[in-house]
């Protein structure tokens, strides 16, 4: 399948799969579970509305959701009482899988979902959305119900249009049209047709996120389309166009120390890859600047990146999921 | 609970009673009426889910379609057999009783007073939900969409019809338009209105006063504009003012002239070349407020003819005074099912949609869903935890009609 051929044949609009009746049928039909996780952290002013919509279209009304969770990653405000206010199952992160440690960030999160859920599909959408609509979830698992040989569904925002002097840009971030589009042109061409590789909705087939590495920081959505393109090719892969979401704005400063968690995610894939290599290891600190009574102050920002193995690697993971397979090689 | 589920046979119709005899018949054959909040609870998200949905929707008057949409989308999937819009626009449903040998309307306004700048966001925290517009009228508008569901949730099959209407154009110069035509063009005759606002729980109204609404516009003469020491609309528009404020206004029956907004000038330094007023005259009496808008055409004539300035004055609402009395079944039955839910009934007057219903003829309330903290510096806001004994209200009442609790003898 070349770029154009996935590109339309593996490109939909969430109207694709309005017809929500039909996937409940379907899911049914195919003996599938799909869980909802909604990765937290102080997000006390959107998360009820993401759960009082999603739950009461796609749970109560329409049954395409089996459970809806949030993961927690201590928030300091209301997130976890609202959310549970409003029938959401919450989960402080920290509280379990205890044995592998505690570390923080959205990755943590959904790697430790992996275990906590108990869909065949996990589908993860960010907590901040403040135009959350059920397309943003409809939208990412109807590829998944639709075509059996899909594993991974990733969502985009603006529709590429045409303009008399080409194609507009298909309004990806600033870190995805600086760094991360780019570095894919040099390294992973075909990983380019992924309109937004970092938007932070997506769905996946528990088969393929188990065997995956999981970055717990900035490098997590980029860390996934890389190792399940090595793994499945983009036969694997779907994309979904869910018209506009808002959401916070993050500073450009914030942005770069994003880049820098993002670059040390590819290079360890590089690497890995004996695609480049470097004499000594990469820096963990990104340095920033900042001024403050007209003095310019070096400020340091310890990032490492430390990425989960890949889920099955975990006793009560495989003790939870595949006992029989656990079983057998006792 | 069990079911609330109402056989046709038990409707009350026992000779020789009176009409509040009979009233207490039926609210005590429907004996579960306090229970109906916790047996609507499994549709708490689903009614918050309409609501976020319907308020984060611009629908300011005259732009209300992407509104009337929805609710649409929720009749039609609510299997309502009848679900269209009409020829203005309004959202219409229809839901056909076992009998149809009465029909209720209920009516919820589409349109709110917020321009599709402001931003739609809502935020729902454990106790409230808060966005622009979401009292009025989002939520009733909520509720009129999800009737059906709350009458499958319960296992209520009506004997009488149920007509929904989501109206478009209700608020200020849209003057209750979509209702107005609506009733105007009915496809059936009506025997009750019901008029759904999202606050106050406990709102009683079900009768209106007279009322006008209109606007003063001062605007000095163009050839005027760039004489020294030209006219100030503002200062012509204050002389308006004051003369108004002269007008008397008898306290039996009781009338009142209030001015509520104006809005003139940019600069400290210019005269303002254009200046304006709304007011609102009401009275119990229709005839007093002919007379006092009489007067104020007077005003505005003889100011207009003595200055350089143009005044203007546009009458955009009308309204007649009546209703029902407060000894009407209706009413009495609305109380009896405020009294079982623990509501305080409050029969302040509010405009609604209600006085069309009075000037058709028909028998009618308007009813609030919840509550609302009262500070006007807070974000519009609705509580949550009152909103299904807000629809329990609605509920209880309908049942009540459809069961002859509010038929005249």
């Amino acid at each position: 399948m070349n770029a154009e051929q996935w590109l339309a044949e593996r490109t939909f609009h969430h109207s694709n799969f309005w017809d929500i009746k039909w996937l409940v049928e379907e899911k049914e039909r195919q003996g599938l579970s799909i869980s909802l996780c909604l990765p937290a952290y102080n997000e006390e002013a959107t998360i009820g509305k993401e759960i009082v919509i999603l739950k009461s279209e796609l749970h109560d009304r329409y049954p395409l959701v089996d459970e809806i969770a949030v993961i927690d990653s201590g928030s300091a405000d209301n997130t976890c009482e609202i959310a549970a206010s409003f029938g959401a199952d919450v989960y402080l992160a920290e509280d379990h899988l205890q044995e592998c440690g505690n570390l923080r960030g959205k990755g943590e999160n959904l790697w430790k979902a992996l275990y906590l859920l108990r869909g065949d599909v996990i589908v993860y959408v960010d907590s901040d959305i403040a135009n959350i609509h059920p397309r943003f979830v409809y939208g990412l698992v109807g590829p998944l119900i639709k075509d059996p040989d899909v594993h991974y569904v990733k969502a985009f925002y603006d529709r590429p249009l045409a303009f008399s002097t080409g194609i507009r840009p298909t309004g990806g971030g600033r870190v995805t049209e600086i760094l991360t589009r780019p570095l894919f042109s040099l390294f992973y061409p075909e990983l380019t047709a992924i309109l937004q590789p970092l938007s932070g909705e997506y769905a996946g087939r528990r088969s393929i996120l188990e065997q995956i590495p999981f970055p717990v920081g900035y490098g997590v959505e980029t860390a996934m389309l890389i190792d399940i393109y090595e793994k499945l090719g983009m036969e694997g892969f779907a994309q979904t166009d869910l018209d506009t979401r808002v959401h916070r704005n993050q500073e450009t400063i914030a942005l770069g120390r994003m880049s820098f968690g993002l670059l040390r995610t590819l290079f360890r894939r590089l690497t890995r890859e004996q695609r480049a290599q470097f004499e000594d290891e990469l820096p963990k600190i990104m340095r920033q600047f900042k001024v403050t009574d007209g003095e310019y102050q070096q400020v340091e920002f310890l990032i490492e990146e430390i990425e989960r193995p890949p889920i099955v690697e975990i006793d009560a993971y495989m003790q939870k999921f595949h006992s029989e397979q656990v079983t057998v090689e006792q | 609970m069990a079911k609330h589920g109402l056989d046709t046979t038990e409707r009350v119709h026992t000779a020789g009673t009176t009409s509040i005899d009979r009233m207490r018949e039926v609210l005590d054959a429907i004996d579960d009426i306090r229970e109906l909040p916790d047996a609507l609870l499994p549709l708490r998200e689903e009614v918050l889910a309409n609501l976020v949905m319907l308020a984060q929707i611009a629908a300011p008057t005259g732009d209300e379609e992407e509104r009337v949409r929805y609710v649409l989308d929720r009749f039609t999937e609510a299997g309502l057999p009848e679900a269209g819009p009409d020829e203005i626009g309004n959202a219409v449903g229809f839901l056909p009783g076992a009998k149809g040998d009465r029909t209720i309307i209920a009516v919820a306004h589409l349109d709110t007073w917020i321009p599709k700048t402001v931003s739609h966001n809502v935020v729902v925290q454990t106790d409230r939900t808060i966005g622009a517009g979401i009292s009025d009228n989002a939520l009733g508008a909520a509720i009129v969409s999800m009737l059906p569901t709350f009458l499958d949730q319960l296992g209520i099959k009506l004997d009488c019809n149920l007509q929904l209407i989501g109206t478009v154009r209700s608020l200020h110069r849209g003057n209750h338009e979509g209702l107005k035509f609506f009733l105007d063009h009915a496809p059936r005759k009506f025997d009750f209105g019901i008029v759904v606002e999202g606050v106050e729980l406990g709102r009683l109204n079900f009768f209106s006063l007279g009322m006008v609404r209109g606007d003063i516009a001062c605007n000095v003469r163009r050839e005027h504009l760039s004489r020294y020491g030209s006219e100030s609309a503002l200062v012509v528009l204050n002389q308006v003012v004051n003369r108004m404020l002269g007008i008397s206004t008898p306290s039996r029956p009781h009338t009142r002239i209030r001015i509520g907004k104006m809005h003139a000038g940019i600069e400290y330094n210019t005269d303002p070349d254009h200046a304006e007023l709304g007011f609102e005259v009401v009275s119990d009496s229709d005839e007093m407020v002919r007379g006092i808008i009489s007067q104020i055409e007077d005003i505005v004539g003889e100011m207009s003819a003595r200055t350089d300035v143009d005044v203007g004055l546009d009458c955009f609402f009308h309204r007649e005074a009546g209703g029902i009395p407060f000894s009407h079944p209706l009413i009495k039955t609305v109380i009896e099912v405020m009294t079982q839910l623990g509501i305080q009934p409050n029969q302040e007057q509010i405009l609604s949609e209600v006085s069309e219903f009075i000037a058709y003829g028909i028998p009618a309330v308007t009813l609030g869903v919840t509550t609302q903290q009262r500070d006007q510096k807070k974000t519009d806001h609705v509580m949550i935890d009152p909103i299904l004994t807000g629809v329990a209200q609605l509920v209880g009442t309908i049942m009540a009609i459809d069961r002859g609790a509010c038929d005249e003898r």
